[in-house]
């Protein structure tokens, strides 16, 4: 269990002061909460989007910190890649680039090609291991959950190597019980927002999930401990509003400036915003096989994306079923610029909301954009057309 | 007898707007905006129902729209310019298709579908070109005020070409002009025409289609109705007198009572705090 606290600033706040520190944490492209880490002797490990078993490294000591770009210019990094790739890219390579934050240890996903190669391009301009995690692309063989196991137990052991300790078992069991922990909280947050939706705005749900990605997950449960139970006896006016999930989040993230326009147009009880922190839907088990149980979790205890092909999970029905479980009465679907498996997704929901004939807003987004007046005009009209037939 | 409100909390004025069951404007009132938004958005439709003998209480529903609609926070929604005026204006005249928005600091063509809905819309670029702001400031450079443009430009025997409709650099233009001994009825009548230029270009950007009605502030002065005739060949539909002002703010107040309907028959009850 980590002693260390990187997050001091939400402590003896009330709920507005609370919220408003993690606005300014996740605002702050600093990043401040992981450099106290380091400064306090931490290691850390980098992974990109979307999902990593963030417990193995919480097992080994080290901080997980969910690479998910950031709102700034890519210097540094434009030159690595090509103009016709999307921005998270070059945003999670500018931010270690520009020695923003410091790493012991990186790690990507095959989820689509640009992200595969992050580990060759992060391995030419880092001595430390920049390694591939391979999640399996056939999650109902036989043998995905044992293969699986095995790429988590190589993590572990590269974990292990570079804190310097053996993971144990019992290390690996004690932290899927705080994750345990953190997907709960996690759960009764989205749980606000499905049934009370305006005593939590969508900017401050995605800022109260997304810090999670920034300290030690003791700390995110701590936070989320003292802050739900404020928001749930908020008073806040209820405002009429349609209800609405968004789904395009998975990967590269809307800026936050969207996504608080967004929220001041709709109640939005649901979305795939940061959903690899949310991936695992429920408790996994905290005795047996811990690697197991992670694997287990992946395959059979998911939620969805555009880069996991589950043929159990196909993606236009488990939209219309986020849909369905949230009482939402229409969607918004986002893709981010040059994202090919988020524009792609796009034509399969578009033809399964016809089908179902549920309203849907289509539109781009990118993490640098800074104008969104006309987009957050369009939306509003969207939901008008729905409130005023 | 129900009543709602339409507040139109604009970027130079605010606009409140009381609305019978019937559809009727009862009552209305009218504020600069300032930059105490919430408190004038309160005051203002205060004044509003102050000339119905209403108080806030029988206020059913209370919507807000304009650049300021977020700072109403009491409202019991928000909606955007463009869906308020639609109402408001097909309230006015039911076979409009194209609405020119023309406000102290923005531009809106919008195209309707047949049920009154936004079909499109564009919007003027940030800046203050082809918005009132322009032809407040070209006023003033010749020592006018925005209440004199519409006076001034009636004078004018013919309009003289403002080639640069940016606000700033307009002002050397001016000069330029009166220094050749132009009339300054004349440098407005043609402030007018540039304006009315980047105002036609928007509207055919959302492919526009008749009847049009031209409704905002700037539509005060009878020179720009004119003026808008001439450029698109057509006959277009003006509000009489301020109520050019109040569409927005009305349409809302109607949108209002739709939304009652609507929560009415789907026995849905309205959003309380």
């Amino acid at each position: 269990m980590s002693a260390i606290r990187v997050f001091p600033e939400w402590r003896g706040k009330d709920l507005d002061g609370m919220l408003h520190a993690v606005v300014e944490l996740l605002d702050d492209t600093e990043f401040p909460t992981v450099k106290r880490w380091r400064e306090a002797g931490g290691k850390v490990v980098g992974h990109f989007q979307v999902y990593f078993p963030e417990e193995i490294a919480h097992a080994a000591g080290m901080l997980p910190f969910k690479m998910r770009g950031a709102p700034i210019e890519p210097k540094h990094a434009d030159s690595h890649f090509g103009s016709y790739l999307c921005s998270i890219l070059k945003t999670s390579l500018e931010l270690v680039v520009s020695k923003r934050v410091e790493l012991e240890l990186f790690v990507t996903h095959p989820i689509c090609d640009a992200a595969r190669n992050l580990a060759a391009v992060f391995g030419r301009n880092f001595p430390y291991p920049c390694q591939i995690l391979y999640l399996p692309q056939n999650a109902t063989s036989p043998a995905a959950r044992t293969y699986l196991a095995g790429e988590y137990a190589r993590v572990r052991d590269l974990c292990g190597e570079i804190a310097g300790v053996t993971v144990t078992d019992e290390a690996l069991r004690n932290s899927i019980a705080v994750f345990n922990r953190n997907r709960e909280l996690l759960r009764k947050l989205y749980a606000i927002k499905r049934e009370t939706p305006w005593q939590v705005a969508m900017h401050e749900a995605y800022a109260l999930v997304a810090v999670g990605g920034l300290m030690p997950r003791e700390e995110h449960n701590e936070l989320l401990e003292a802050v739900l139970p404020l928001l749930e006896t908020r008073e806040r006016k209820k405002h009429d509003r349609v209800r609405v999930v968004f789904e395009g989040g998975f990967c590269e993230q809307p800026p936050f400036e969207l996504i608080r326009a967004i929220g001041r147009s709709c109640y939005v009880v649901d979305d795939d915003l940061l959903i690899g922190l949310r991936w695992i839907l429920e408790d996994l088990p905290v005795t047996g096989d811990p690697l197991d149980a992670l694997a287990w979790g992946y395959l059979e205890r998911s939620s969805y994306s555009p880069v996991q092909h589950d043929p159990r999970k196909q993606k236009e029905d488990m939209l219309l079923k986020r849909v369905r479980e949230s009482n939402a009465s229409a969607v918004i679907l986002a893709a981010a610029k040059m994202c090919e498996p988020g524009l792609e997704e796009q034509v399969a929901y578009v033809h399964a909301l016809d089908e179902a004939k549920l309203p849907y807003f289509v539109t781009e987004f990118e993490e640098n954009m800074t104008s969104y007046d006309t987009l957050e005009i369009q939306l509003e009209t969207f939901v008008e057309n729905l409130l005023f037939v | 007898m129900r009543i709602t409100a339409g507040l139109d909390v604009g970027s130079t004025y605010t606009k409140a707007v009381i609305v019978d069951e019937y559809g009727a404007m009862i009552g209305r009132a009218i504020a600069p905006t300032g930059f105490r938004l919430t408190e004038v958005a309160t005051a203002t439709l205060a004044a509003a129902l102050g000339e119905t003998g209403r108080t806030a209480n029988d206020v059913a529903y209370v919507v807000a729209t304009g650049s300021g609609r977020h700072q109403a926070s009491f409202a019991d929604i928000q909606v955007t310019d463009l869906t308020a005026a639609a109402r408001g204006v097909t309230k006015l005249f039911p076979n409009t298709r194209t609405i020119l928005d023309v406000g102290g600091q923005t531009m809106k063509a919008t195209r309707l579908t047949p049920d009154a809905r936004v079909h499109s819309f564009r919007l003027n670029d940030k800046c203050a070109a082809g918005t009132g702001a322009f032809l407040e400031k070209t006023a003033r450079y010749m020592g006018y005020s925005t209440e004199e443009i519409g006076p001034l430009v009636d004078t004018s025997k013919g309009s003289t070409s403002i080639s640069g409709v940016c606000a700033v650099f307009a002002e050397s233009e001016v000069i330029n002009h009166l220094s050749q001994g132009v009339a300054p009825a004349d440098i407005m009548h043609g402030a007018i025409v540039s304006l009315v230029g980047r105002s036609v270009q928007l509207m055919k950007r959302v492919k526009l289609e008749p009847e049009f009605t031209l409704i905002g502030g700037i539509l005060r002065f009878e020179a720009m109705g004119r003026v808008v005739r001439e450029a698109l060949k057509a006959d277009v539909n003006v509000p009489e007198g301020d109520l050019v002002q109040y569409v927005s703010a009305y349409g809302a107040g109607l949108l209002a009572q739709r939304r009652l309907d609507v929560l009415g028959s789907s026995g849905a009850a309205k959003a309380t705090a």
